[in-house]
């Protein structure tokens, strides 16, 4: 048999035994392939002129990935060179030269790497078909299905590949060449005499790394940010303290405790624990970092997206509007442009007006998070402007209440002003309070319909009133397209802000691809890389674990002893990096959406609802993970056949 | 205590099937020391494992205490292990992960036993087998005598009756073997364990009260000690062993 064969024969092995491991490394060059297919597509960057920098943002947020994934094959290599030390030193002992070890495992590396990445070309193509679908609904655009095969995104991807294996065989390389046959044969052994780890140094880092924990969060809970960033601090120190002493801290545990380590199945679960995390401390921890990154990844992005979504919700409730502040310029030069481009259904005309006092921004600001802005002053509008204003953005006909004023606002301030009882004095009219009215009415802008709040009152009442600025609000008959949104942007009009339901839904799909999709996308490389190293090392226990079980048995364990021991086992090895992650991204993403102003993320964007979506997407993959190293461990493990009946 | 009726053990599938055990019968009594010997392949560790319920019989019956393994559902088959068998192993068995103590007090807890006694049941026990010393330590911290002590220990902590050991001394040199068949021949003469032991070394035998020879699956003959020393009873087992037709060398 020819080295090349064996290596073949050998990857084939690896591709079956590291299954998980070989379909994270497809799905890694499906996702390079997908994002680099963004980078070369034309039509994806004729969709706007801002979207010429997402190549840009793609390829920056490449090399993270690939330096994710870098790391992922680089510590799968090593795994597996030390996990199958006793071949390769069997290979040196029949008279191979290191060197020819160095190429036989060079190949069945790239061997695997290359099926991986024919594979993950292929799966990609369907993956860059659902981000253009995703894309093309975002700037509602028809979509269809058309297949193609990029070819520079396909070099692209070979490259990153290239330069990922590279590093990890170089790495190989140099510990196949210093090896001596002892070393390899032997390597178990050495690890044996790691696995037990004791002194009174890792002991007490074990009971001051559990301190920190809790020290940490509590800081963290506190809300506040310096407080917070101080604890998030103590949690990544508790964290690697924890995971380097583990293996040490739960042998002094029972040792003072013999009762508890003698409970149930406690001895165990915890001494196996102990005895795997011996040897995986400082990855276990930066496991722990990377589920905290991805949970901070994802929090982050939908918050961005719950920003921007709210922000349209909120200031798109018009298919066309402008303002002017200034009051000696005048709106005539737009309005001939509208009439002689855009065919209008429903048009208004108004002014915003001053009240003259700060009554109610006083009153909301001491009873809420308001920040001031733009309006020094209450902003009004008149009755039959607001009437007409509700019936472009297409809302039900409010009904007039003679002598009150009305307030619409923002929804989030109804409740603080639902007991605001003070009259309205403008010139000789007072008014007293009315209903309160909450849809969306472009309410969070400068020069929109108030900042938060407006108070409509009857016409008469605005006599005299000071211009806040004046402003046009239209239903049109099409959407109005980007090429007329920017006419009205430039010179010789440029001195209204100007706004089209069009242009902002374009925004937001633009800002989405441009953060949420990498964003998105490094967190799934970080959830993918994390899970898969997690998973091989338990994996890899498969033998040690079913002579332990078949040792249980002969013992008298019965099989739904041995089950739930397993199932134990793996519940605390899989939560036990998943908790940080928890303490410090929750507050983190809540702490991030309420740096925003007040008012916009709500509904589907409100922060709790962004908390469980990250939450959601993060432990659904990291479930298939868990999912797959169970039933594989317990296939193997704990077999349904007569001979372990 | 035991008693194995014409039992029979086939592997293998339709068109090749191999008879391990061929209608082999003996009987246990309380407290014996019993040897089972016979060259690689004569159907001893069949035997034992069919005796441990590890494996099922083809045909036949085992009986202890008149209650036959055959009948007992897989739940009652894990409790009469925990409560009635101890094993001791050639490659001893032990959980690497775990230390002498812990080792030996695995039996206790998979027997629900109060968690707060353990310790000084494992203490008392690890007295009486003269390794007290080596209980803190992990097995590849001590010496492979040590470690199958620590198994005969745990084989017994239990208060299992029935202790099976399947060449316990197969990966020990000649003095650590001596100071284990010493050992068990206490736990069998004081402490009241019986002990079926299968092996194909004649000096440990000798130290059975009674030996059986397989031969191709079947009881070929049968020594008893009598009042008779030790040394004397080495040399017929040696002797009967010759007559089995395997190189004596292959035997010591």
């Amino acid at each position: 048999m020819t080295l090349s064969k064996l290596s073949l024969r050998n990857a084939q092995r690896q591709a079956r035994d590291y299954l998980v491991y070989f379909v994270t490394i497809v799905m890694a060059a499906a996702l390079l392939y997908s994002f680099n297919g963004l980078v070369f597509s034309q039509e994806v960057q004729f969709l706007s002129d801002e979207m010429k920098v997402l190549p840009l943002v793609i390829i920056l947020a490449s090399i993270v990935v690939v330096c994710v994934f870098g790391w992922l094959v680089n510590y799968a290599t090593g795994f597996m060179l030390s996990r199958h030390s006793r071949e390769l030193g069997n290979y040196i002992l029949i008279g191979l030269t290191n060197r020819q070890v160095v190429r036989l495992f060079f190949l069945e590396n790239l061997s695997a790497g290359g099926a991986a990445l024919v594979a993950g070309l292929a799966l990609g193509g369907l993956l860059y078909q659902i981000l253009r679908a995703i894309l093309f609904a975002m700037f509602g655009l028809p979509y269809h299905f058309s297949l193609t095969f990029s070819v520079p995104a396909a070099g692209l991807t070979l490259f990153y590949f290239t330069l990922i294996y590279l590093h990890a065989l170089r790495k190989s390389r140099k510990r196949i060449r210093r090896m001596k046959i002892y070393d390899l044969i032997y390597y178990e052994k050495q690890n044996e005499s790691i696995m037990i780890q004791k002194g009174k140094s890792r002991r007490r880092m074990f009971t001051v790394s559990i301190l920190l924990g809790v020290a940490g969060t509590i800081l963290l809970m506190t809300g506040e940010l310096m407080t917070g960033i101080i604890g998030a601090g103590c949690l990544i120190a508790a964290l690697f303290g924890f995971f380097l002493s583990f293996a040490s801290g739960v042998p002094a545990f029972f040792d003072k405790r013999p009762a508890f380590k003698y409970q149930g199945q406690n001895l165990l679960i915890f001494r196996t624990l102990a005895a795997k995390l011996s040897t995986m401390g400082i990855v276990m921890a930066i496991i722990s970092m990377i589920f905290t990154a991805t949970i901070m990844t994802e929090g982050g992005g939908l918050v961005i997206n719950g920003i921007f979504r709210g922000r349209f919700t909120e200031n798109a409730s018009f298919d066309l509007y402008f303002a002017i502040e200034e009051e000696d310029r005048d709106p005539g030069p737009y309005l001939d442009y509208i009439s002689e481009h855009i065919p209008v259904e429903q048009s208004v005309l108004y002014q915003v007006y001053l009240t003259g006092s700060p009554a109610l921004r006083n009153y909301i600001g001491s009873r809420t998070v308001y920040p001031y802005y733009n309006y020094d002053q209450d902003p009004v509008l008149r009755w039959s402007d607001y009437a007409a204003l509700r019936s472009i953005a297409g809302y039900p006909a409010a009904e007039p209440e003679p002598g009150r004023y009305l307030i619409h606002c923002m929804a989030y301030l109804e409740e603080p002003l639902r007991n605001y009882d003070q009259p309205v004095s403008l010139g000789n009219i007072t008014l007293s309070p009315g209903s309160i009215y909450t849809e969306h009415l472009s309410q969070s802008y400068g020069v929109t319909n108030g900042y938060g709040y407006i108070l409509v009152v009857p016409d008469e009442a605005v006599e005299g009133l000071a211009v806040h600025h004046l402003a046009y609000a239209a239903k049109t008959v099409q959407p109005v397209p980007a090429a007329q949104y920017d006419a009205l942007q430039e010179p010789p009009v440029d001195y209204a802000f100007v706004s089209t339901k069009a242009n902002e839904n374009a925004q937001v799909a633009i800002q989405t691809a441009l953060f949420v999709f990498p964003l998105f996308y490094l967190a799934l490389a970080l959830t993918m890389t994390a899970a898969t190293i997690l998973t091989i090392q338990q994996l890899s226990e498969t033998e040690r674990y079913r002579r332990q079980f078949q040792l249980l048995k002969k013992l008298g364990m019965d099989r739904r002893e041995m089950a739930r021991a397993l199932r134990n086992q793996f519940a605390i090895y899989y939560t036990m990096p998943a908790v940080p992650p928890l303490l410090i991204g929750v507050p983190f993403i809540l702490n991030l959406a309420s740096l925003t102003e007040p008012g916009i993320m709500v509904g589907m964007n409100s922060p709790l609802v962004i908390v469980a979506i990250s939450l959601g997407i993060f432990f659904l993959i990291y479930a298939i993970y868990i999912l797959l190293a169970y039933t594989g461990l317990k296939r193997n493990v704990l077999p349904q056949s007569t001979e372990f009946r | 205590m035991l008693q194995v009726q014409n039992i029979e053990k086939y592997y293998g599938s339709k068109n090749n099937v191999t008879q391990a055990l061929n209608r082999v019968s003996f009987d246990v009594e309380d407290g014996e020391f019993l040897a089972i010997m016979g060259a690689s392949g004569s159907g001893k560790t069949t035997l034992l494992n069919c005796i441990s319920t590890i494996d099922t019989i083809s045909a036949g019956k085992i009986l202890l205490d008149g209650v036959s393994v055959a009948d007992l559902s897989e739940t009652e088959l894990a409790r009469f292990r925990r409560e009635r068998l101890g094993f001791v192993f050639q490659d001893f068995n032990l959980l690497d992960t775990l230390t002498i103590e812990e080792n030996i007090g695995l039996a206790l807890s998979l027997n629900h036993r109060d968690p707060g006694t353990v310790q000084n049941r494992v203490r008392d026990i690890a007295q009486k087998l003269g390794i007290t010393d080596i209980l803190p330590k992990f097995p590849y911290q001590v010496s492979g005598g040590q470690k199958q002590r620590a198994a005969c220990a745990r084989a017994m902590v239990a208060g299992q009756t029935l202790l099976l050991a399947d060449e316990p001394t197969g990966a020990l040199d000649s003095k650590a073997s001596k100071n284990l068949l010493e050992i068990m021949t206490v736990m069998n003469r004081d402490m009241g364990a019986t002990i079926l032991m299968v092996t194909h070394d004649a000096y440990s035998a000798s130290y059975a009260k009674r030996v059986l020879f397989l031969k191709d699956g079947r009881v070929f003959n049968e020594l008893l000690r009598g009042d008779r020393g030790r040394p004397v009873f080495y040399h017929e087992i040696l002797d009967v062993l010759a007559a089995l037709g395997g190189d004596v060398s292959d035997v010591i």
